[in-house]
């Protein structure tokens, strides 16, 4: 072309013929998710450069997700005050369901009106992955989206140098990968870093996003919300996810609420009729529809959620590469609480630093990632995990009495000691508590049940 | 790390032949997203965000597939403001050698006439053999701006192209186009513009190094009304001949749903309503 010459007049830089970025990037993150984006930020934060590849049409765009996010380690590492969140959690209700009684608690502590509002949002990942995404290509990331990562480039010495994509030419070299690819970790599995999840350590997601077209009010009138208070609703026993072990979900955004179910894959698969219709019968709950009168779904997903807890954790260093988030099975779901985004921020943070120290040093080698394991074991995250394991199991022995005859029990006793006759009310009294004797086993039953969770509180 | 990457293929490999082809390309707003304001009757361009027209992802790989076919360059073009480099870097990710902007005050509120205009002068500028394009845009629909690139620079036009055969021996390029009723297939000397008949080519997705480098490193070559000769008086909203009368939003006509059984009752029918005489 004869216009070269004007180009260079130009100052322009020629263009490459056959541009190649083997080796250009330090470290190459698979998926823009929060423990990616988390890991990418901490890298590029210590200068290294960082390729982020995400599979969706932007980050976020194929996150399924309740919606509560917890905030305390995201909000050391970027600044927040911009981050697109819905409403901050001023309400936590919980509640028991059976085919038609609902027995509630609510708590609504004046602090949590407060910031940082008990570090607790509600988002719509859609928006707020792009939003933390954009925070590590501003602190000077890369990121390449609608690109999957299908494979790991291995050295002949096993070390992992890079990784394969679905693009032509879809191969890339770097010293470290980031494993933060999420619960499907089709990648990981693929490449023998952690085994495929055994089916009663998975939960199925369902969530719909759900708005109200009529009126703008009927949130915070609906959920007795002030300005950007938001509330989270939480739902056990039958009703709920009928025989399966797991929960539901109500959640506010600031136009939307955020409705779903998280249970045993196990169960999911077995006799459970399929998600949509388990989440469908939640939905007509005769305490849950009218909290949903009128409204239309926006959205629909569905997704899986490690729940092994502690033990299923896989090895989170290898040669070249590290494992955060929920690829490493970090959430905590145990029917009281469901927490995964803080998990997924706090490891991808401890991954991306043990990565740039180890860049430092100029090592690949697994040993030199140490400090990640180390530091994450003493963080909440695994701490929390621990404390929890137990729980999942006792309440699978009790599933039928947690899930079904305690629901009923309560709400039967509620009933029996609110009684409206010409009883003395000592009579009423007395049938309540003989009620819920008679389901957890009398005053030893009752004491035993206390005793089998007394951890819960410990 | 723009500095970090490397180029596997030397620019000495560089050779004069095959043909230097031209791509010319628009970023409009998304038309999964723009809607109708029911107030105005306008388009609510505003809030939907900018993309590559979709038939000129047909127009991209026919313009590769002809490169394939007998060497040389692609280099897309588009006339925008600096903005529109979003498109010109998905148009290298997909395998353009090059691309160029067309930007300049001067050329605000062109209408297709002056359009057409800086496009041709800027295709002739980068020394095309053929200048390919998309159909049309799926913002404005007019089909106008290809065959007035050929009709500013004397060169032949093929239009509503679902194929295309290069005969380099020739120095002509072959075409099947949609005609109604079916196909013809006509060759044309080069220089030749041909507008590709939306979704008959099957765009090739881009190389992952080449996607990176077109999104972080690759910066267009900016042309201005004055790098191609042109004068400003000739451009821009006031050489722009077109008028809009108004816009309006048209109820649809309830139908009357009515069946008859024979091609005589049709006619009864029609000459009833007067619609035909008998
Ligand atoms: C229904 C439901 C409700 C939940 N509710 C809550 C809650 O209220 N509070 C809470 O704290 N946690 C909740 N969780 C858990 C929480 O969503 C996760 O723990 C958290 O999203 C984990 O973040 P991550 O970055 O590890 O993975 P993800 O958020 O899953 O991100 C992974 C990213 O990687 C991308 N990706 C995957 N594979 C590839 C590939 N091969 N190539 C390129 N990109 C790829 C994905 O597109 C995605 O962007 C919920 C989960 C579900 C399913």
């Amino acid at each position: 072309m004869t216009d070269d010459a004007d180009a260079d007049a130009k100052g322009r830089r020629e263009p490459m013929r056959d541009p190649s970025y083997d080796g250009a990037f330090d470290a190459i993150v698979v998926g823009a998710g929060l423990a990616g984006s988390a890991a990418a930020v901490t890298m590029a934060d210590e200068g290294l450069d960082v390729l982020v590849i995400e599979r969706g049409r932007y980050p976020g765009a194929k996150n399924v997700f309740g919606g509560v996010l917890y905030t305390p380690t995201l909000r050391e590492l970027v600044d927040v005050t911009s981050a697109p969140v819905e409403r901050y959690v001023a309400e936590k209700r919980f509640s028991m369901l059976s085919d038609d009684d609902e027995t509630a608690v609510s708590l609504r502590p004046g602090e949590w009106h407060d910031p940082p509002h008990n570090d607790s949002y509600t988002v719509l990942r859609g928006e707020f992955d792009r939003w933390f995404a954009e925070q590590a290509v501003d602190a000077g990331a890369v990121l390449l989206t609608e690109t999957t990562v299908t494979g790991l480039v291995r050295e002949d010495d096993g070390r992992i140098a890079g990784v394969e994509t679905d693009r032509p030419d879809g191969t890339i070299t770097a010293d470290y990968v980031v494993l933060a690819e999420g619960g499907n970790s089709l990648v990981s599995e693929g490449a023998d870093l952690r085994k495929p999840e055994r089916a009663e350590n998975v939960a199925v997601g369902v969530k719909e996003v759900l708005e109200f077209p009529e009126r703008d009010e009927v949130i915070r009138d609906r959920f007795r919300l002030s300005n950007d208070a938001g509330a989270s609703y939480h739902y056990f026993g039958e009703g709920a996810v009928g025989d399966a072990v797991g929960g539901g979900f109500i959640y506010t955004n600031e136009d939307t609420v955020s409705v779903g179910l998280a249970y045993r894959i196990s169960d999911a698969a077995g006799s459970q009729p399929k998600p949509e219709q388990t989440l469908n019968a939640f939905k007509s709950h005769p305490s849950v529809a009218p909290l949903l009168r009128g409204a239309r779904t926006v959205e629909y997903g569905a997704k899986t959620i490690p729940e092994g807890g502690s033990e299923s954790i896989p090895k989170l260093v290898h040669d070249g590469a590290v494992v955060v988030g929920d690829a490493a099975g970090l959430v905590l779901n145990n029917g009281v609480h469901l927490e995964g985004t803080n998990m997924a921020v706090e490891s991808g943070h401890l991954g991306g630093e043990a990565i740039a120290e180890a860049a430092e040093r100029g090592r690949t080698d697994e040993a030199a990632f140490k400090s990640y394991p180390e530091r994450l074991e003493a963080s909440f995250v695994v701490q929390n995990l621990e404390r929890y394991g137990w729980l999942m199991e006792r309440v699978e022995a009790d599933r039928d009495l947690i899930f079904e005859e305690l629901p009923h029990a309560l709400a039967d006793a509620g009933a029996e000691y609110f009684r409206m006759d010409r009883e003395p009310k000592e009579k009423h009294a007395e049938e309540a508590r003989e009620r819920l004797f008679e389901t957890v086993g009398g005053l030893r039953g009752a004491a035993k049940l206390a005793y089998r969770y007394r951890e819960v509180l410990r | 790390m723009s500095d970090t990457a490397t180029d596997r293929e030397s620019s000495a490999a560089e050779s004069d032949d095959g043909w230097t082809v031209v791509v010319g390309v628009k970023q409009v707003p998304d038309s999964d997203e723009v809607g109708i304001d029911p107030d105005t009757g306008r388009l609510d361009r505003a809030n939907a965000p900018a993309v590559l027209n979709a038939p000129d992802r047909d127009a991209l790989e026919a313009a590769l597939s002809i490169r394939d076919a007998v060497g040389g360059t692609v280099t897309a073009v588009t006339m925008g403001p600096p903005t529109a480099t979003d498109v010109l870097e998905e148009a290298v990710a997909m395998g353009c050698d090059d691309a160029a902007l067309v930007t300049d005050r001067a050329f605000a509120g062109s209408d297709t006439w002056p359009t057409s205009y800086a496009l041709a002068e800027a295709v002739d500028h980068l020394g095309a053999d053929v200048a390919v394009c998309g159909e049309e845009t799926t913002d404005s629909s007019t089909g106008q701006v290809p065959p007035g690139i050929a009709a500013h620079n004397g060169w032949a036009q093929l239009t509503y192209v679902e194929d295309v055969d290069p005969l380099p021996e020739e120095g002509r390029l072959a075409a099947r186009r949609d005609v109604e009723g079916g196909h013809e297939r006509i060759a044309a000397d080069l220089p030749v513009v041909v507008a590709v008949a939306y979704g008959e080519f099957e765009p090739r997705p881009a190389g992952l190094h080449r996607k990176l480098y077109a999104e972080t490193d690759f910066e267009p070559l900016e042309l201005t009304a004055d790098d191609l000769g042109i004068d400003a008086d000739d451009v821009g909203m006031d050489a722009s001949p077109t008028q809009v009368g108004g816009m309006e939003t048209v109820d649809p006509v309830d139908r009357e749903k009515e069946t008859v059984e024979t091609p005589a009752e049709l006619l009864d029918a029609l000459s009833d309503e007067g619609v035909i005489a008998r």
